[in-house]
């Protein structure tokens, strides 16, 4: 069995410490902002002067008074708080720092805005119609794809549309803001970047960075909500408390993060292909677009991650995927689970299905029979890289075995038209997902471990915790590295006067780049450690520093070989059981000891102790970068990612005939994590992920009035799956896979690619419809999400039409 | 009279005056007590993140005297009046976790934890009813019902079902014995039998221990907003739609606990809870009370009155349409007297009732159906559980005779498709007379012209409702 989450045990009672859990100062004062109600405008007039009157109100400040009023990650084109126009309902406009919280929140509804209207962009046809794009159009290309394309056998075009979701973390966007003496300032940030958050309140604030430290000892929950977009909250927080040298919170409502904050870009895809009689595809054509709201944010990088994954898991020989990011009047869209990757996939796996339909195929022996394959060939991505250690196959035939897809897909056939009043559908679904960032140089980490006197550690890395248990994760790592047990190890809160220049906790990547630096930061220690206890065989007991330090009397013992200068993690690391040794020194059960020697082996903590007053040193820092990164991305060619995480879902649903409502019956997932360093937790993000894709395939539907202000920003209209939505059978399994040499400790990164998964669940939406007779030659358009009125709708289309 | 807010908090009498019981409970736990285990992410009721326990024992029916989960961040302190109240911070024992906190920890149910305290007493609160009836299992429904408040982002559930599953009853400390003391029980019968008024200039509340001091009491301040479960009150606080000012409170009125019967008749008072109904109403009518399995939240439902369902008026309000198909009437009471209200007569405008100034809901009465009577309630809501309804449909066919070919009277009623909760009568009528589906599906349409909105186009919310009477008809003729 697994251990648990390494702080589940405080989180089960309340005391776990989140930001707005920390103790109120007794000068503290609360931020809460103002935004606009209108997609496009300038600001004509704000009248702050009734909202100043209100009691408890302390000031009001707006874009104005920073130093700097623009941010961005990626392109500084963002204003922290508008200041004479508006590019979105929802953007802020100004702060109002109050005595209370509900003070603030009061005032905000005296402030009088007064608008110029002007001529908004709110959809994708829109932008396009306008050419409002962020960047010029992005492509990836390989082969001949126009002219195959007119000699294939068959061809389909088609489109899908893709809405955003909201992230939904349960602790809104929060930041704490305190002034500290000589004009240093300190956050406390629920964010996925510290250092982000760091660089963007300096900026804003007109400090150096070595002002300003973020402090970020833990989310609840980030999915991508708060790789960007905690940093102009923590701004604001920063710029109220510099000003009035008092500490100042922010903590969002539910309703203003949700109206504020980005979501999943929505995209609208379309696609040609060509294919063979037997469902092979010869040639494609995608054209992605999505919306990437007023600026830029990450979506120029989540475009380019759909356009590494519109071939998800199979080979298409001749291919073009070109990527368009529009601008519109909506937030400003960011990272989710999956960045651009569920869009490519959707995207892939709808042209699958349809070429199944239209071959009257079942669309698994489609999907099999374009898989990326070692044989013949086809194991070349269109940005030309290979797909090693390739085992999608292996998967699907598996999962195909133990779901009995074959049985219940004919049982399924049958029921449907046994007149009932529901229809089902089944789907089964790979996922192939690049690991690493895309962006080369954020393929970086450093990490801090300190062992204490005691024998207890402290470790300290750019990772930050967010539910997803990279903690729990590193300690095991660092922790077997000493022989010790986890608990020996306390992973400290992220700071970024510990660890600088550090990148998002995201693309799955934390526990890959941050895991290996504390590794590597480890094996420094340990290699120290054992020279040490190498000597000490030596030496007779009572010669040792911790009898005779104290007098004096003893020469210190020195080390010949104190350095360790080494990127690998793997490397002179025991394969089986991950850890490295040096000068033969074991760590086993909180003892140290070389194999010819069990009779002198000593404990660690008296090892440890040895070792300082032998003047050797206790802590060591190392840096990690991951290795053969190689994407060019003006050519759109090279090895963007260190290795791919595979797995595959089926997928059973119900749809009801009368409402349109989705159920979900059965789900079988297997997936390929490696060799997992915690298999628990690994499996529980997989169940986790899965069900957030299944809301944003289903219920999750983000509804806007004319002016793009979300209506449905609360649980109330905003409906994530709850525990009834769960697949009345749902079965995880991971594959045993102990060949990934590529990262650390042979592990593979989970958090982003179950998601994918649940596009299992839309498929299988559609396997259901295209069994109507109304499906007979054409394929059911539903976009996602498939609500349970888009269902309807395509079940009964005629029925409709009399009422639009 | 009484001054001051009395209630236990993890075993500790606390008394409130006007500024902390003007407080929404999670706020008062959180910043007043430093209590932060509760967390609150909506601040509405539907997460379930705030969830505290809370005993009442001055109610009548099945859970009067345990433990039940609700939302403390839509309940003002002041409701709390009379009750003991247990968080997440207290379920530890020394150094030992509660069993439910165990099971969570093993299984993997907490991630970023932030849900977790909510869901941590949710269980609890299951664990206390089946203490209470002495039962040994929990099965995957159980488990699932009482977390069906509960919103997790992290887990998928299934290690949280997981944990259910897992916890062995004989191993679980019951809290009430821990925290509930006899003393405690007197101490708290005490205070419910005095009258409570507190007064400062942001905030009055008033709960009399008469109908009579509450009329009276409305005469003098008519502005003043009668305050049930507070359920709806506290999102409008919350949301800072409203300030609760002056609020009338009648828990402490015992009258208005209770369900009776006499014969086929049934009449509930304003206090009674859906929670209690629903078991009430188990064996008497069960369509009914399945149709509250999918209204709301467990949490919402230890709290929320049958009777605020009906005084809010919301067009998608889940029993109305019931209460109308059922032929309820309701009773009110105020300085004119006692009038009885039939329910179709309630809901005037979008809103909107039939009561007057300075009257209240004391009652709604209803007759149980009779023979050769066909009931039905249908919901439709985005999500199926937790969720408004976008459409709810009521229909009740009395037959001439046991064939069921002829309809002596129909009541044919939904919420979501007009302002008011709303009666089909041209379509009743039609339908008595000939049953002939395909005129009367098309009158039903003329009747109406819904909204388009967040929760359905206008075109859904015909089509919902076409396919409905067209079920309805499909499965009971």
């Amino acid at each position: 069995m697994s251990l648990p989450h390494d702080y589940a045990h405080t989180h089960v009672t309340g005391e776990s410490e989140f930001i707005d859990d920390r103790p109120m100062m007794k000068n503290e004062l609360h931020c809460d902002v103002f935004f606009s109600s209108r997609a496009h405008a300038l600001i004509k007039r704000v009248d702050f002067t009734e909202a100043l009157k209100m009691p408890g109100v302390v000031q009001i400040f707006t874009g104005h008074d920073f130093a700097h009023n623009l941010w961005g990650a990626i392109f500084r084109d963002q204003p922290i708080l508008a200041t004479d126009k508006v590019n979105y309902a929802g953007e802020g406009i100004a702060i109002i720092v109050a005595e209370t919280r509900e003070a603030a929140q009061r005032a905000k509804y005296k402030i009088i805005i007064e608008y110029t209207d002007l001529e908004a962009v709110m959809t994708i046809d829109e932008a396009k119609k306008t050419q409002s794009f962020i960047i010029p159009a992005r492509k990836i290309e390989r082969g001949d794809v126009d002219h195959i394309m007119k000699e294939a056998p068959h061809k389909l075009q088609g489109k899908i549309v893709i809405q955003g979701a909201d992230h939904f973390y349960l602790e809104s966007q929060a930041s704490i803001a305190y002034p500290l003496e000589d004009g240093q300032i300190e956050i406390h940030s629920s964010s996925q970047h510290p250092t982000e958050t760091q660089h963007v309140v300096a900026h804003a604030l007109g400090l150096p960075d070595k002002d300003v430290v973020c402090v970020v000892k833990r989310m609840g929950g980030g999915f991508g909500g708060k790789e960007s977009q905690a940093a102009p909250f923590a701004a604001m927080a920063a710029l109220a408390a510099t000003k009035l040298k008092r500490p100042v919170r922010i903590c969002l409502t539910k309703d203003d993060d949700m109206i504020m904050t980005g979501k999943r870009n929505p995209f609208e895809n379309e696609y040609k292909v060509g294919f063979d009689q037997e469902g092979r595809i010869l040639s494609l054509d995608v054209s992605l677009f999505s919306d990437a709201g007023a600026y830029a944010d990450l979506s120029t990088s989540i475009m380019e991650r759909a356009m590494l994954h519109s071939d998800n898991a199979y080979f298409i020989p001749h291919m073009r995927v070109t990527g368009q990011v529009c601008r519109t009047n909506h937030h400003s869209h960011t990272a989710f689970r999956g960045f651009g990757g569920p869009k490519g996939v959707a995207t892939i796996e709808k042209v699958i299905e349809e070429i199944a339909h239209f071959l009257k195929k079942d669309p698994i022996e489609v999907r099999k029979i374009n898989l990326y394959s070692d044989e013949g060939n086809r194991n070349l991505t269109h940005y030309g890289q290979i797909v090693k250690n390739n085992v999608l196959h292996k998967l699907i035939t598996e999962l195909e075995t133990s779901a009995d897809y074959k049985k219940r897909r004919l049982e399924i056939e049958t029921f449907n038209q046994s007149g009932e009043d529901t229809i089902r559908g089944i789907s089964l679904t790979p996922v192939k997902f690049g690991i690493s960032f895309t962006t080369r140089f954020l393929n970086q980490g450093n990490a801090l471990v300190i062992v204490h006197n005691d024998g207890t550690l402290q470790i300290s890395t750019g990772a930050t915790e967010m539910g997803q248990g990279v903690n729990a994760r590193i300690s095991e790592m660092v922790t077997s590295e000493f022989g010790l047990p986890r608990d020996a190890a306390r992973v400290m809160p992220t700071r970024t006067d510990k660890n600088a220049n550090t990148s998002p906790t995201a693309a799955s990547s934390g526990t890959d780049i941050n895991g290996a630096a504390a590794l590597l930061a480890s094996r420094k220690i340990k290699k120290r450690l054992s020279e040490l206890a190498l000597k000490l065989l030596e030496i007779p007991k009572e010669k040792w520093a911790s009898k005779t330090a104290g007098l004096g009397t003893q020469a210190e013992v020195e080390l010949d070989d104190p350095h360790l200068n080494e990127n690998d993690p793997n490397k002179a690391a025991d394969w089986a059981s991950g850890c490295a040794t040096y000068f033969d020194i074991q760590f086993k059960e909180g003892w140290v000891f070389h194999p010819d020697h069990l009779d002198k082996k000593i404990e660690f903590k008296y090892l440890v102790l040895e070792a300082y007053l032998n003047r050797i040193s206790l802590s060591d820092y190392a840096f990690y970068k991951i290795p053969g990164i190689e994407f060019n991305k003006m050519t759109g060619q090279g090895d963007a990612f260190l290795y791919f995480t595979m797995g595959t879902a089926c997928t059973e649903v119900s749809l009801d005939k009368c409402t349109g409502e989705v159920k979900v019956l059965r789900t079988d997932i297997l997936m390929d994590l490696g060799r997992p360093v915690n298999e628990d937790l690994d499996i529980w993000q997989v169940s986790g992920a899965y069900i957030q894709g299944l809301g944003w395939v289903t219920t999750e539907n983000l509804f806007y009035n004319d002016q793009g202000l979300l209506l449905s920003h609360a649980p109330s209209t905003y409906k994530i799956p709850s525990i009834q939505d769960t697949p009345r059978e749902f079965n995880i399994r991971l594959l045993v896979n102990d060949e990934n040499y590529a990262n650390v400790r042979g592990t593979k990164a989970v958090g982003e690619p179950p998601l994918l998964l649940a596009i299992s669940a839309w498929t299988a939406i559609n396997d259901a419809l295209k069994q109507l007779p109304h499906y007979k030659g054409a394929f059911p358009e539903v976009r996602i999400p498939a609500t349970s009125e888009n269902v309807l709708r395509a079940i009964m289309p005629e029925r409709f039409t009399a009422w639009e | 009279m009484r001054n001051r807010v009395v209630f236990y908090l993890n075993g500790v009498r606390k008394e409130a005056g006007p500024r902390e019981a003007s407080m929404m409970l999670a706020e008062y736990l959180r910043y007043d007590q430093c209590l932060t285990g509760t967390k609150i992410v909506c601040a509405e009721g539907d997460c379930g993140a705030c969830s505290v326990l809370r005993l009442f024992p001055h109610a009548e029916g099945t859970d009067a005297g345990n433990y039940v989960p609700v939302n403390s961040c839509i309940t003002l302190v002041a409701q709390l009046d009379g009750s003991s109240l247990v968080t997440v911070d207290a379920l530890k024992n020394k150094n030992e976790l509660h069993e439910t906190q165990k099971a969570m920890v093993q299984c993997h149910g907490s991630q970023c934890g932030f849900c977790t305290p909510g869901f941590v007493v949710a269980l609890t609160g299951m664990v206390e009813e089946k203490l209470s009836r002495n039962e040994s299992t929990i099965d995957v429904q159980e488990a699932k019902n009482c977390m069906t408040g509960n919103l997790c982002r992290c887990t998928g559930y299934q290690p949280i079902i997981n944990a259910a599953l897992s916890i062995d009853l004989k191993n679980c400390e019951s809290v009430k014995e821990r925290y509930y003391s006899e003393k405690q029980d007197a101490e708290l019968t005490k205070i419910f039998s005095e009258s409570l008024m507190m007064e400062s200039d942001e905030f009055t509340f008033f709960a009399p221990k008469t109908l009579n001091e509450a009329i009276d009491y409305l005469k003098l301040y008519p502005d003043t907003k009668i305050i049930g479960s507070g359920t709806d009150l506290g999102v409008v606080h919350n949301k800072r739609k409203a300030t609760l000012t002056n609020l009338l409170s009648l828990h402490l009125i015992t009258s208005l606990y209770g369900i009776e019967q006499k014969g086929n008749e049934i009449t509930l008072g304003a206090r009674v809870t859906h929670t209690e109904f629903r078991h009430f109403m188990k064996d008497k009518l069960p369509e009914f009370s399945s149709y509250l399995d999918i209204f709301a939240s467990p949490q919402i439902k230890n709290i929320g009155t049958i009777i605020g369902n009906i005084a809010n008026a919301s067009p998608i309000g889940d029993t109305p349409p019931v209460f109308l198909a059922l032929q309820a009437s309701v009773i009110t009471t105020g300085p004119q007297g006692k009038r009885e209200i039939p329910i179709e007569k309630f809901f005037l405008a979008y809103r909107k009732t039939a009561l007057q100034h300075g009257e209240l809901i004391t009652h709604i009465k209803f007759n149980l159906p009779e023979k050769n009577t066909t009931l039905r309630f249908y919901k439709y809501s985005n999500r199926k559980d937790l969720d408004i309804s976008a459409v709810n449909v009521a229909i009740r066919v009395n037959w001439k005779d046991e064939n069921k070919k002829e309809i002596k009277e129909i009541i044919f009623a939904a919420g979501g498709v007009a302002a008011t909760p709303f009666r089909f009568l041209k379509t009743e009528e039609l339908l008595k007379k000939n049953l002939d589906i395909e005129a009367a599906v098309k009158e039903m349409h003329k009747e109406i012209s819904p909204i388009s909105d967040l929760r359905a186009s206008s075109a859904y919310r015909h089509v919902l409702l076409e396919n409905y009477i067209r079920k309805f008809f499909a499965e009971v003729v």
